[in-house]
């Protein structure tokens, strides 16, 4: 059922993220260089909003309706890795003119080149899998793997 | 119909929707929407040779049915280019770009804990400092870099 609820999410997004035209790289670079002001009034009202819900969600108390937990979004103190991370997240936006999710939209309108940055996206993935082995591997066993799977 | 959806949405309409998906993962999974953990469950369960996602990889799986759906609502818009790469190189230079840009962003973003979805949307929405200090980075350095591109290439768009 979560599961379910996820895809059904996933449709409206997918189908937003491809009417708003964040499938077309023209659009983002466009944005990317303030000619159009499209890109940033779409990302900063899609925030306000999800800012809002949120917050009443919080300061309402209830629990999930499908997982039955308490509701809790999370939050982080900022880390090193947040800001490198998100320097190397940002050239490959800029190459793209793409993020992930419009990445994926358009895989799903058929369009080819998608094909070749969502390679890309797997092998960062794995180096980032490697990386994280290497680092656990000296002192195995020592202590519990850190929980991952946040985003 | 057709027409509706084939011109690019009012920002003022496409911009709460995509908002309210992150309201929506939050009541009814307890979740943080995120599309790069999407595609990471998807990589996880396959090279476990299973196809049994979790909620993060059946909501990319729909993303992507979602975008098809608009695409046969619309009556599609599948170019053969990729914007400025196209314009500017050619195709092999613009897939090895484009393989290049996948490994910042898959490596980036899982290191940065969420991409602009997760940090950006859902990390910023929850009142994460962590997604705010991510945010402001990525977009301070995408802008800076696309600059980058249009002086060193002229490629204007």
């Amino acid at each position: 059922m979560t599961r379910l609820a996820a895809a059904l999410v996933g449709v409206v997004f997918g189908f937003t993220l491809a009417w708003s035209g964040m499938s077309d790289p023209d659009v983002i670079r466009a944005g990317l260089l303030f000619e159009d002001l499209y890109l940033f009034s779409f990302f900063f009202a899609a925030m306000a909003t999800a800012f809002v819900g949120v917050q009443i969600l919080r300061r309402a108390n209830v629990r999930a309706l499908l997982t039955r937990d308490r509701i809790t979004p999370e939050t982080l103190r900022p880390e090193k890795r947040h800001v490198g991370g998100s320097i190397l997240f940002g050239l490959g936006w800029a190459i793209s003119a793409a993020c992930p999710g419009p990445v994926a939209a358009q895989l799903g309108q058929g369009m080819l080149w998608s094909v070749a940055t969502i390679a890309g996206i797997v092998i960062g993935l794995k180096i980032h899998a490697a990386r994280g082995r290497a680092r656990e591997t000296p002192e195995a066993g020592a202590r519990p793997a850190p929980v991952v799977g946040i985003e | 119909m057709r027409e509706t959806f084939a011109s690019q949405a009012p920002w003022f309409v496409a911009g709460p929707l995509l908002g309210l998906c992150v309201v929506a993962v939050l009541a009814l999974v307890n979740g943080r929407l995120g599309v790069v953990g999407g595609f990471s469950d998807v990589v996880d369960r396959v090279s476990e040779r299973s196809l049994r996602l979790g909620w993060k990889g059946t909501f990319l799986v729909g993303l992507v049915g979602g975008a098809l759906l608009w695409a046969l609502v619309s009556g599609g818009r599948a170019e053969d280019g990729y914007g400025w790469l196209t314009r500017t190189f050619s195709d092999p230079v613009v897939a090895l770009a484009l393989l290049v840009a996948g490994i910042c962003i898959g490596l980036g973003a899982k290191t940065a804990g969420g991409c602009t979805a997760g940090n950006g949307l859902s990390g910023n929405a929850f009142g994460s400092r962590a997604a705010l200090v991510a945010t402001m980075t990525f977009m301070a350095v995408a802008v800076a870099a696309t600059f980058v591109t249009k002086w060193i290439w002229g490629a204007a768009l």
